[in-house]
């Protein structure tokens, strides 16, 4: 389970790396012309997927009927025009169009200016071209991915830490209840230390997991920043990968835990009012159900996150876990208004683990047909 | 001690406990009967604060509480292990929920599997167990922290008679100690050989309570056990006697109406002559319990 996105990712890695190889000799083109120094001309631009070794139409067929050649493009020129055609089993990729246009026009435009015979004044009249310049803020639009990025990156975690160990937790406590072994365990220590040594060993667990997933990212990137392919990719997004970091490694990560924390104290609470243990798989439902609500509740506010529905949920338990930390990644929270929300949380907490931890044993050793509602309303008239 | 006074205890309509009161001295065995669902599991489950009841039980003086969880062995009715732990695993994780340190119970747990000759050794899983090991091993997992209280719900239940034997061994032993024991049981051999006193519930009312024997003399010297040549139709033209019932040929039990027809019988029977058996005894507890038994249903 924790080396499972690990496998993923490396698994992905391969089979696009397999994929890219074997997809990249098909994918290339050849130049043919009867014309050397045309052919020439055209070879010298700084051009990817061009097999400059096919010289020979009947070479290039060949090569196409074996599915190592996209197509080939046949270059002519008489004396008023030069001319391209392609011959391909689908259509010129984009790129390569947009290229060979423009090698043509410029090609086919010296020539013009040759035949006529201009005066140097007169070409360098004609050569002028208008200016097209984008001013982009780039610090700007590198944060707004890098928010984005973070976002979605912390969200995911969130929810599939969560479910999985809402299910675990869940299906764990559940597949205890009724047993006798839980009376041999009551009557060597009490429910409460039993309550919170059972969600202290889970969460050690998911904090392992969360360590790994530090420590084989931190490998991951080293790897990377050393490979050759990788690293003008990596050095060229630097600002990003560390604005990213930046998002992650900060209170979101302890809202990551927390709200781990708080869905496995209610999926524990589900696990112990399931009617017996054989209604395990069905206990985590509740706590999926609710993990899945605050996951995509979070969608439709991305971009709006000035909302009066997401400052309220930003301080609700279960759901600030979520909510906070996008206000946080998008810098429109104060930091008083992180620790009330935080101190919230760490209430909630609080309360409801004693509160889970003084029905446990009553819970656990009980094996009646109430629901979950019903043992609610149960527990609460026993505290009142 | 303990001691358990008025306790009562009602699951909606139905009165599990009514006003039951009976002490357990240390260094004593109760044995607790009564039919099933006559309030045994729920007294025991009152005594370790699964539920809650009315009524006072107290332990040493004091009511108990969780700095007494490790003075306590319980073994509940039904047996269940962790079924993928080994059995050392098992012993040892139940055992530090007893404050005893796997240092300590680690060196002792190959001389408590030879003490209930348990089929498999410390690193045998539970589940590659046969159910009557996995018992013993239960029982082990109760007894090695050398508890005070010792409450045993049907301890007897799917062992063979050299298996019970060596669980009798275990609890005299626990006894000797100083442990104060209550157990359920529906066999009552098992209860006349290992109690000192004896309490049995029957829908909750607690019919009889007392050391054994004066459990079974308050019934009365009801049963003559002779052993004659006279048949069981004669048998039971004698003073009192109110059914005859063959033990074997020649060996006979006689129910008396009256004990104190005893002498009159002996009287007639003998003659003045030498005879092989005339044994005038109160009920056994089986009798005492299916006469109590048979009172409800009556």
């Amino acid at each position: 389970m924790v080396i499972g996105p690990f496998l993923m990712i490396g698994l992905t890695v391969g089979i696009s790396y397999v994929s890219a190889n074997s997809a990249s000799s098909s994918k290339q083109v050849a130049v043919i012309s009867s014309s050397r120094s045309l052919r020439q001309a055209y070879l010298q631009q700084p051009t990817d997927n061009i097999n400059a070794k096919i010289t020979t139409t009947q070479a290039a067929e060949a090569a196409m009927k074996k599915n190592h050649l996209a197509g080939y493009l046949k270059l002519s020129e008489s004396p008023q025009q030069v001319r391209a055609d392609y011959h391909g089993s689908s259509r010129m990729a984009s790129g390569l169009k947009a290229q060979t246009q423009n090698f043509l026009s410029q090609y086919q435009q010296t020539r013009n200016y040759q035949q006529a015979k201009l005066t140097t004044k007169q070409q360098r009249l004609m050569a002028r071209t208008p200016v097209l310049q984008q001013h982009i803020a780039e610090r700007a639009g590198t944060a707004n991915l890098a928010k984005t990025i973070s976002f979605w990156i912390l969200v995911t975690m969130i929810y599939i830490i969560l479910i999985t160990y809402a299910s675990i937790a869940a299906q764990e406590i559940a597949s205890d209840k009724g047993t006798k072994i839980m009376e041999i365990i009551f009557s060597s220590t009490t429910a409460t230390s039993y309550f919170v040594g059972k969600i202290g060993g889970i969460l050690l667990v998911i904090l392992t997991q969360i360590a790994i997933y530090l420590v084989g990212g931190w490998v991951a990137f080293q790897v990377a920043i050393n490979n050759a392919a990788l690293k003008p990719l990596i050095t060229q997004n630097q600002s990003l990968i560390d604005a990213v970091l930046h998002n992650l490694l900060n209170l979101n990560l302890l809202y990551l835990f927390l709200g781990v924390i708080i869905y496995t104290i209610l999926a524990a609470y589900s696990g112990a009012v399931v009617a017996k243990a054989e209604d395990a798989s069905k206990a985590a439902q509740p706590v999926v159900m609710l993990g899945m609500f605050g996951f995509f509740a979070t969608f439709p506010f991305q971009n709006n996150l000035d909302a009066l529905l997401v400052k309220i949920l930003s301080y609700v338990p279960f759901f600030s876990s979520y909510f906070m930390p996008m206000r946080i990644i998008n810098g429109t929270v104060s930091g008083w208004e992180q620790a009330i929300s935080l101190l919230i949380l760490l209430v909630a907490i609080a309360l409801f683990a004693g509160y889970i931890g003084s029905q446990y044993q009553r819970l656990m050793l009980q094996t009646d047909n109430r629901n979950f509602w019903q043992h609610l309303i149960h527990g609460w008239r026993r505290q009142s | 001690m303990l001691s358990i006074q008025h306790i009562s205890k009602q699951f909606g309509p139905v009165k599990a406990l009514n006003d039951v009161s009976f002490e357990v001295p240390n260094g004593q065995i109760l044995g607790l009967i009564g039919q099933n669902g006559a309030g045994k599991s729920t007294t025991f489950h009152s005594i370790l604060n699964f539920i809650k009841y009315d009524g006072t039980i107290s332990w040493q003086g004091h009511a108990l509480s969780p700095a007494d969880f490790d003075t306590i062995g319980y073994l509940p009715e039904e047996r269940s292990l962790m079924t993928k732990l080994t059995i050392e695993q098992q012993i040892i994780y139940l055992a530090r929920l007893k404050n005893q340190s796997a240092k300590d119970i680690r060196p002792q747990i190959d001389d408590w599997l030879g003490r209930f000759a348990v089929k498999g050794t410390r690193k045998s899983h539970i589940n590659d167990l046969s159910k009557g090991n996995q018992q013993k091993v239960q029982l082990i997992c109760t007894l090695i922290h050398h508890p005070k209280l010792l409450i045993l719900d049907e301890p007897f239940s799917g062992l063979d008679p050299v298996n019970a034997d060596l669980l009798k061994q275990a609890i005299l032993r626990a006894r000797d100690d100083g442990a104060a024991i209550i157990f359920s049981s529906h066999d009552m051999e098992n209860v006349s050989a290992l109690c000192d006193q004896l309490v049995m519930l029957r829908k909750g009312d607690m019919v009889l309570n007392g050391t054994l024997s004066e459990v079974r003399n308050q019934f009365g010297k009801t049963e003559l056990y002779v052993t004659t040549d006279w048949s069981a139709t004669r048998l039971a033209t004698l003073p009192a006697v109110d059914h005859v019932e063959q033990r074997q040929p020649g060996q006979y039990r006689l129910h008396l109406t009256d004990p104190a027809a005893g002498p009159s019988i002996f009287a007639e029977l003998t003659q003045g002559h030498y005879i092989e058996e005339f044994s005038q005894q109160p009920p056994t507890l089986d009798e005492i319990f299916r006469m109590k038994v048979g009172e409800t249903n009556a």
